[in-house]
């Protein structure tokens, strides 16, 4: 069932990731402070954005969990999770090189927008354990539910609140005032958001059609009797 | 502080994006691992529901060859999991 599409979608993602590629080396200019350097942007930055509004969504999921008692919310809301986890490491890791190419500094503990993320992906982090604390499943579906909505409405606070603490080391790329994105670059921009947001659909398409078949796969041998291969003791969202 | 040179600057773009790169070829490679498991468990418990569990009665239907076996009559029905899933273990479960 989660399947579904997948093959069409992952062919849309490639081509959509080598158009955003192309653009980003051989369309979108120089920048006119930070040179080429700057290319980083167009991946650091639609991965920030993607990452915090899978965080979000998994809030979503969340509320329609606890609202229905669908099971299948839980797990949408687990693997937006986990995948934004992902996206997490590589906003992380893409920050810090351009942090070091810019700034001469992998890390700047007083700059408000590393901090806020850094924060942000280490409450994510916290999931993981608080989750698998819990054994008995549909408490640990709630409960992680519940972790899900705070956590997904603490993300837009603290964009907010990132904003609006005033900082002029961070670049405003999408500023109110004083200009923004000359045309090629925001249309490069926009390809690769496009491209990211893709790719996060796709894995988490991905992740959810393998958990739906291991959870069938379990089913099956439950409802044969079969024994059990020496699996791992994590109770992780079964998709049917 | 001043833009950096190509050659220098360079190293840090290719850095950036073969960390992304490194990620998702990565993450791939867990989950290729994870579908290779559920192949192989797949492939077990097929060979466990071929053969049956020893002492079950639905090891009379080994005594049957394959090839005269007739066909249940809703075999080539869409069942959904839960009603192949059940259906399944009721026949090892049963024997009928």
């Amino acid at each position: 069932m989660y399947g579904k599409g997948l093959k069409p979608l992952s062919i849309a993602t490639v081509a959509a990731l080598a158009v955003s590629l192309s653009l980003v080396f051989f369309y979108a200019p120089l920048d006119a402070d930070q040179g080429f350097v700057q290319k980083i942007f167009y991946l650091h930055v639609p991965l920030a954005i993607v990452a915090l509004l899978g965080f979000v969504a998994g809030g979503v999921f969340a509320i329609l969990h606890l609202r229905s008692g669908d099971a299948r919310w839980d797990a949408y809301s687990y693997v937006s999770i986990h995948m934004s986890v992902i996206f997490g490491v590589a906003v992380l890791a893409t920050g810090s090189i351009w942090a070091k190419a810019s700034w001469g500094h992998w890390w700047v503990w007083d700059e408000p927008t590393l901090v806020s993320f850094l924060i942000v992906f280490l409450m994510y982090a916290t999931y993981y354990p608080f989750r698998y604390a819990i054994e008995d499943r549909d408490r640990q579906a709630r409960y992680a539910s519940v972790f899900a909505i705070v956590a997904g409405a603490f993300v837009p606070l603290n964009f907010t609140a990132v904003r609006l603490a005033e900082s002029l080391v961070h670049p405003r790329v999408f500023a109110t005032t004083g200009g923004g994105l000359p045309g090629e670059m925001m249309l490069t921009f926009l390809a690769s958001l496009a491209a990211i947001g893709l790719l996060w659909v796709t894995l988490v398409k991905f992740e959810l059609t393998a958990k739906s078949a291991s959870g069938q796969l379990k089913r099956l041998r439950r409802a044969l009797d079969a024994p059990a291969p020496g699996g791992s003791s994590r109770v992780a969202p079964e998709v049917g | 502080m001043p833009a950096l040179p190509l050659e220098e600057a360079g190293k840090y773009v290719a850095g950036a994006y073969v960390v992304f790169a490194a990620l998702i070829v990565v993450y791939v490679a867990i989950m290729a691992a994870k579908l290779q498991r559920i192949e192989r468990e797949l492939r077990e418990l097929a060979r466990f529901a071929e053969q049956g569990s020893p002492g079950t009665p639905g090891r009379e239907a080994e005594d049957v060859p394959v090839d005269s076996a007739q066909p249940p009559a809703d075999s080539d029905r869409n069942l959904t999991p839960s009603e192949s899933v059940g259906g399944a273990a009721e026949r090892v479960r049963g024997g009928s």
